[in-house]
């Protein structure tokens, strides 16, 4: 699968070609780095100040590496497809090759950062239980009652990274059996011949 | 098992063969337990015909003693000995006291669990539901192709329910399932000692 760049983003990374080599290696660094942390306009203007061009045009040139990187790793791309789709942009084989490195090192990382984008529902992370037996209370002296407290941990990831919830729960030996088979049955269902014959062919 | 004194004083009136009738007493132990198991509580719970004659201050009195005294045997998972001693100093009639104690124990196990359940604790899991899902790709990204599991939790606190929803993978879900089975066994260990 090639790639499809719009004119804007062969425009925004046409000033690359005209640049030194160490700069587009720096400015591949500062695009990985900004995808991990989020951006910096000040480091847009520190480089745009020691390479005399404005400060849009080195903020083009980044976010257009960026841009390049996430959609390339978005689509799992191949390294042939990869050289194939960036051959339309005209740069020297030694810059191809660079940039080639710079997606097959972090394209993993990249897909992991992106994988934390969307969804916002809460994850599972852990599960704690105790067992208590209620002997007495305030209403009522003399009881055994056993049940389980659970802890349920959660995770939420968001724009400003991943936060855990904690619940307690309660519950007693007859429903905890009753999850437990429940549970049980959705295990079994990825296994049975009509899941697996869809995760075998939708690839 | 302490009564207070307005409690014994009521509990004494319901003894005196001759201001409530055996018909009477019948009825107000009868209407005693089912006012306690009721959900709601019922304002025409005395207007009964039977004890229409009876004094309603006095009636009232003794239908809250008899009240009292049924949550703290209930309470105290009181026996037929420790009943009836206390109904006895209470001149209770032996007749009555047999009648008493049949209809406690009738509804001892109901109002215990009932008395049982009150008090504050975490919301209590029945049951849980679950949806497997195929997750292919997204708005970012492409050929995730991951099954994973959409659970919810369905709870009850305090009479009100709610579903904790959350995802987790195939391996999510193993770990969560043996740990539930690990309690399951301590469970089970347990009950056997």
């Amino acid at each position: 699968m090639l790639l499809v760049l719009s004119e804007d983003h062969k425009e925004h990374l046409s000033f690359l070609t005209k640049a030194d080599g160490s700069v587009v290696e720096e400015f591949g660094r500062i695009a990985l780095d900004f995808l991990r942390k989020g951006t910096n306009p000040k480091i847009y203007e520190g480089a745009a100040r020691k390479l005399c061009v404005p400060v849009g045009m080195v903020q083009h040139g980044v976010e257009g590496l960026m841009f390049l990187m996430t959609e390339s790793s978005k689509h799992m791309i191949s390294e042939v497809d990869f050289m194939d789709s960036v051959l339309a942009l005209g740069f020297g084989e030694e810059l191809n090759q660079s940039l080639l490195q710079l997606y097959v090192q972090h394209k993993h990382q990249i897909r992991s950062i992106l994988s934390q984008l969307l969804c916002n529902q809460p994850a599972y992370h852990n599960l704690e239980w105790r067992l208590d037996v209620q002997l007495a209370s305030r209403s009522v002296r003399h009881q055994i009652v056993p049940m389980v407290t659970i802890r349920l941990l959660l995770t939420r990831s968001s724009d400003v990274g991943s936060t855990h919830s904690c619940m307690d729960l309660q519950t007693d030996p007859r429903s905890l059996l009753h999850m437990i088979s429940t549970l049980e049955a959705a295990l079994a269902a990825v296994k049975t011949s009509h899941a697996r014959r869809i995760l075998r062919n939708i690839k | 098992m302490e009564l207070s004194e307005s409690v014994q004083k009521g509990l004494q009136l319901l003894a005196d063969q001759s201001a409530v009738n055996h018909r009477s007493f019948q009825v107000l132990l009868d209407v005693s337990f089912r006012g306690l198991l009721s959900s709601r509580a019922d304002p025409t719970v005395l207007d009964q015909p039977e004890l229409k004659h009876m004094d309603r201050i006095l009636l009232k009195q003794s239908h809250a003693a008899l009240t009292t005294f049924i949550l703290e045997a209930v309470k105290h998972n009181a026996d037929k000995s420790t009943t009836s001693s206390c109904l006895e100093e209470l001149t209770f009639s032996t007749d009555r006291i047999e009648i008493f104690f049949s209809a406690y124990q009738k509804h001892k196990n109901d109002i215990e669990r009932l008395l049982s359940s009150m008090g504050r604790r975490p919301p209590h899991v029945n049951d849980v539901s679950w949806r497997l899902q195929y997750h292919m790709k997204n708005g970012q990204l492409d050929k995730i192709n991951e099954p994973f599991y959409l659970i919810s939790l369905n709870t009850e606190n305090e009479g009100s329910s709610e579903d904790i929803n959350f995802s987790c993978t195939t391996e999510q879900l193993q770990d969560l399932v043996s740990k539930l089975k690990d309690a399951a066994k301590s469970v089970e260990k347990a009950s056997q000692m």
